[in-house]
């Protein structure tokens, strides 16, 4: 009987154009389309304003040094008088712009030290890149000024550096592999989860209520477990369908950055598809685990939704119900990239939700211990258990089940 | 067929049923007559195992409804008025997913939708989606889901609300049809000429109280008027739940 309660509940669900369309398909191309739309938007952006030759404002070109001037236009910029230039960058004619003080080439031949202004906006992303620029280019400038004046004294330039700090990563290849937006994918397959799964749930529970066949079926001779476990299933399946084709997404967004994009990428976006994970490694232990924690995930989730979604009235009772559940799936993600601060130990792991997300960070990132995994599966079995205990108990209620 | 005793059921401190007593024989329609909120749905959800009473016995084609539901559940079938359908299933699905639920087979399932089909002229609705269906359709696969077990006792719960007239002639021609020897039919309705219509005998509800029961004739007769709807007024002010205004008296 269950298996029949569940069969009907999938191709009930499969008939439902829009909810195929909107948390099925959609996991499937939404990150292909993050993790190759975000190196290329972003990556493109910022290649094109280093290449690009821009025009920023300057005052005081006649006082600026010929080798200032030249260390600037190598950035790419071509330097054009303002009179105001604070009002330039405001306005938006320029998007940085200096100010070269009278005499600066005197001071500086006289060993004294001169002040030069940079305007930028502060949070425009342009703008930052543009006073960079500037920036770079005196920070240079200022170097070759050293430099000279410490050879005219008979000094060697590296008295100033008497110390030096070399850092070398430590991580394991599959940590560096995973990018540091490697918390992402846990978060995807339980926020994914949640998307499909609910509107199987909704439609299994509130919505059997709303169109009066929950009543129907409940006088017919089967038992509420079975009801309880069928509506699970399907609703899990659906939960999981979505998770796997966030995974495939990932996978093949993965496999398209590094084996078609990769090459063919300047080096800001190389960098971006880096951080985005795109380098990741997936062997066949790591699928195998993040297959089983990502059902043992879908299966809390899903037996969330049942025990919540039953005491909606209505579909739209129970998507307000559903809503805030987003939240217990953004904090421990949000937490996850804190894990190292709070420094929790195994204890994380018997934490359920949080400890899925967490045993899944670890397999991306080859961290995974046996008993880290051991307890998360035992923890996400009991809890699974228990909200079916509840969601059974819940469906024996008759105020929860002819609520008006 | 179907005994009830001194049922009592309270939601919080209102008595939605109130120490309701009648039995329905074989053969019989059983009429609920009474106006909103007097207990007719409730009864009948503690028949049909839905809910629970807090006293008294209720016992149907042989089963008590509170220590043998399941046995319960395997001998009745409900309509109610909601007519609640999966929007994305045929019409024959829906028949199929009930049917397995009897245990019956898909041999058996197809064999009864044929003799339902005779009987309800289902047509189209086996084949469409429910969804798309007129009320009409509806209410036929809705009477053949509760009738496809062939079930001894059927309950029928306000199944004319909202129905045009074809339709509602339609439903009242397949609840007289339905009693036999070991068949009976409850059938619950505010609406006096349906009564009259089927009813070998009924019950007048009030306010979760039974009012009055007894054939048609006894309770035109017992009200003294020489109408049944007239009859349905005396006898509820003659209870003492209705003040001189016509206002329920708190139970």
């Amino acid at each position: 009987m269950v298996r029949r309660i569940a069969a009907k509940e999938i191709l009930s669900t499969l008939r439902d154009t829009r909810a195929i369309v909107s948390n099925l398909l959609i996991p499937l191309l939404l990150l292909p389309v993050i993790m190759l739309g975000l190196p290329f938007l972003l990556g493109g952006l910022f290649q094109r304003e280093a290449t690009t030759v821009t025009p920023l404002g300057i005052q005081g070109l006649e006082h600026a040094p010929a080798e200032l001037v030249a260390l600037i236009e190598g950035q790419n910029a071509v330097l054009e008088s303002v009179d105001d230039p604070e009002a330039a960058v405001r306005d938006d004619t320029y998007p940085a712009a200096i100010v070269i003080p009278a005499g600066l080439a005197e001071a500086l031949a006289a060993g004294e030290s001169a002040a030069l202004t940079v305007y930028r906006k502060m949070g425009n992303l342009r703008s930052e890149l543009n006073a960079g620029k500037l920036e770079s280019a005196v920070a240079a400038y200022r170097q070759e000024v050293v430099a000279e004046r410490l050879a005219a004294v008979g000094v060697d330039p590296s008295v100033l550096e008497p110390l030096r700090v070399e850092t070398r990563d430590a991580s394991t290849e599959a940590e560096r592999s995973s990018g540091q937006l490697a918390w992402l994918i846990p978060f995807f397959i339980a926020i994914w989860t949640l998307t499909g799964g609910q509107m199987a749930a909704i439609d299994a529970t509130a919505g059997e209520k709303e169109r009066g066949t929950l009543e129907v079926l409940l006088v017919a001779p089967v038992r509420r477990a079975e009801v309880v476990v069928g509506k699970f299933l399907a609703t899990t399946l659906f939960g999981l369908w979505a998770a796997v084709m966030a995974i495939v997404g990932f996978v093949v967004g993965g496999l398209l950055l590094r084996g078609a994009f990769l090459p063919g990428l300047g080096a800001g976006a190389a960098e971006m598809v880096s951080v985005m994970g795109g380098q990741l490694s997936v062997t066949p232990t790591m699928v195998v685990l993040l297959v089983v924690s990502a059902v043992l995930l879908a299966s809390l989730i899903s037996a969330l939704l049942i025990s919540v979604t039953l005491f909606a009235r209505s579909f739209k009772e129970a998507q307000s119900y559903v809503a805030p559940l987003s939240f217990l799936l953004i904090l421990p993600a949000i937490s996850l990239q804190f894990r190292d601060l709070i420094g929790a130990g195994d204890a994380l792991y018997w934490v359920p939700m949080l400890n899925a997300m967490v045993l899944m960070d670890d397999v991306v990132k080859g961290a995974a211990t046996a008993q880290g995994i051991a307890i998360t599966w035992l923890s996400l079995s009991v809890a699974v258990v228990a909200l079916l205990a509840f969601a059974y108990r819940s469906f024996q209620r008759e105020d929860v089940l002819f609520r008006t | 067929m179907i005994h009830v005793t001194a049922l009592t059921k309270r939601f919080d401190d209102v008595a939605a049923v109130d120490d309701v007593s009648f039995q329905v024989a074989a053969g019989e329609v059983f009429g609920l007559l009474g106006p909103n909120g007097a207990g007719k749905t409730t009864t009948l959800r503690i028949l049909a195992t839905l809910l629970k009473a807090d006293s008294g016995d209720a016992v149907v084609a042989g089963f008590d409804v509170a220590r043998e539901p399941e046995s319960v559940r395997r001998t009745i079938g409900v309509v109610n008025g909601g007519m609640g359908l999966y929007d994305r299933l045929t019409g024959r699905e829906i028949l199929h997913y009930f049917g397995r639920m009897y245990d019956l087979s898909k041999p058996a399932i197809e064999r009864r939708i044929a003799e339902l089909d005779d009987l309800l002229t289902l047509g189209d609705a086996l084949s469409k989606r429910a969804g798309t269906f007129s009320t009409g359709m509806k209410q036929k696969i809705v009477i053949a889901r509760a009738v496809l077990h062939d079930p001894r006792v059927i309950f029928f719960d306000e199944v004319t609300s909202g129905l045009d007239v074809m339709a509602r002639r339609a439903v009242l021609d397949v609840v007289k049809a339905y009693p036999s020897t070991e068949r009976a039919v409850v059938y619950s309705t505010h609406v006096m000429s349906e009564v009259e219509e089927l009813c070998d005998r009924a019950a007048v509800l009030y306010r979760g109280k039974l009012v009055a029961d007894g054939t048609v004739e006894e309770l035109i007769r017992d009200g003294g008027e020489d109408s049944l709807e007239r009859s349905f007024f005396a006898l509820v002010e003659r209870s003492g739940l209705v003040d001189a205004d016509g206002a329920a008296v708190a139970a």
